[in-house]
């Protein structure tokens, strides 16, 4: 998994490339919650995302939860087909 | 049910019980069920029940900590368009009374892997493993 994020004011965009498994989903949790710990909006891009499964969704509810803790924004901005199909069948957690 | 009839097959790998695993096995099942022609859905889901499967193995059997020679074994067999799966291991056994997703209005994350694979399966049976193997997990679908 790779990732790269733009600061757009208090916005910070992150876009996940690549697989998102149990290996890598520290990565992705590490490269998140700091920023919505440190107060900045976070949008998700997760257009490149070839795979995720529970420990992906995992960091998601994280980082949810985070945001309301932190009265700040955490949204997904654009997922593609095979986060699409991981996150309906996980909708009734999140 | 699919309508296609899908040739009989059986296939197996071992993978060292590693979180670094979890992709050389997710593209075990991709290839086996190319071979099944399985459809492309059907397939992506597949390929998530195992790999959860194989996951938990990895987390609650070894609990991260498996010897780095520890094996796993999945296999995948098709007969009369049934499709079962099977994991071996050698970690903690597990107690089925223990294996169940969280409850829906608990939003902590943990518990969905488990959730996923009930989803996606018809049956998930935890057998008892012959030696050398203590855990024997078996998840089946009717194609």
């Amino acid at each position: 998994m790779t990732y790269k994020v733009d600061e757009i004011d208090n916005k910070r965009i992150v876009h996940l490339n690549g697989e998102i498994d149990m290996e890598v989903s520290d990565k992705a949790r590490n490269t998140i919650l700091p920023l919505i710990d440190a107060g900045h909006e976070v949008h998700l891009n997760l257009s490149k995302v070839e795979y995720m499964d529970s420990s992906g969704i995992s960091v998601l509810i994280e980082s949810k939860k985070l945001a309301e803790q932190k009265k700040t924004k955490f949204e997904l901005i654009e997922v593609s087909k095979p986060v699409e199909k991981v996150l309906a069948m996980a909708r009734k957690f999140l | 049910m699919s309508e296609t009839a899908h040739q009989d097959h059986i296939e197996k790998k071992a993978f060292l019980v590693n979180s670094s695993s979890l992709k050389d096995v997710r593209s075990f099942c991709r290839e086996v069920f190319e071979k099944l022609q399985i459809q492309e859905d059907l397939k992506d889901e597949l390929v998530l029940a195992i790999a959860e499967a194989a996951q938990n193995i990895v987390k609650h059997a070894f609990k991260n900590s498996a010897s780095p020679t520890e094996l796993m074994v999945v296999q995948i067999s098709c007969e009369n368009n049934k499709l079962q799966i099977a994991f071996y291991d050698r970690g903690t056994p597990v107690d089925p009374k223990k294996v169940k997703h969280r409850e829906i209005d608990n939003v902590k994350p943990g518990g969905l892997g488990t959730f996923f694979i009930q989803e996606i399966m018809d049956a998930v049976e935890f057998k008892d493993g012959k030696k050398p193997w203590i855990n024997h997990l078996v998840l089946t679908k009717q194609l």
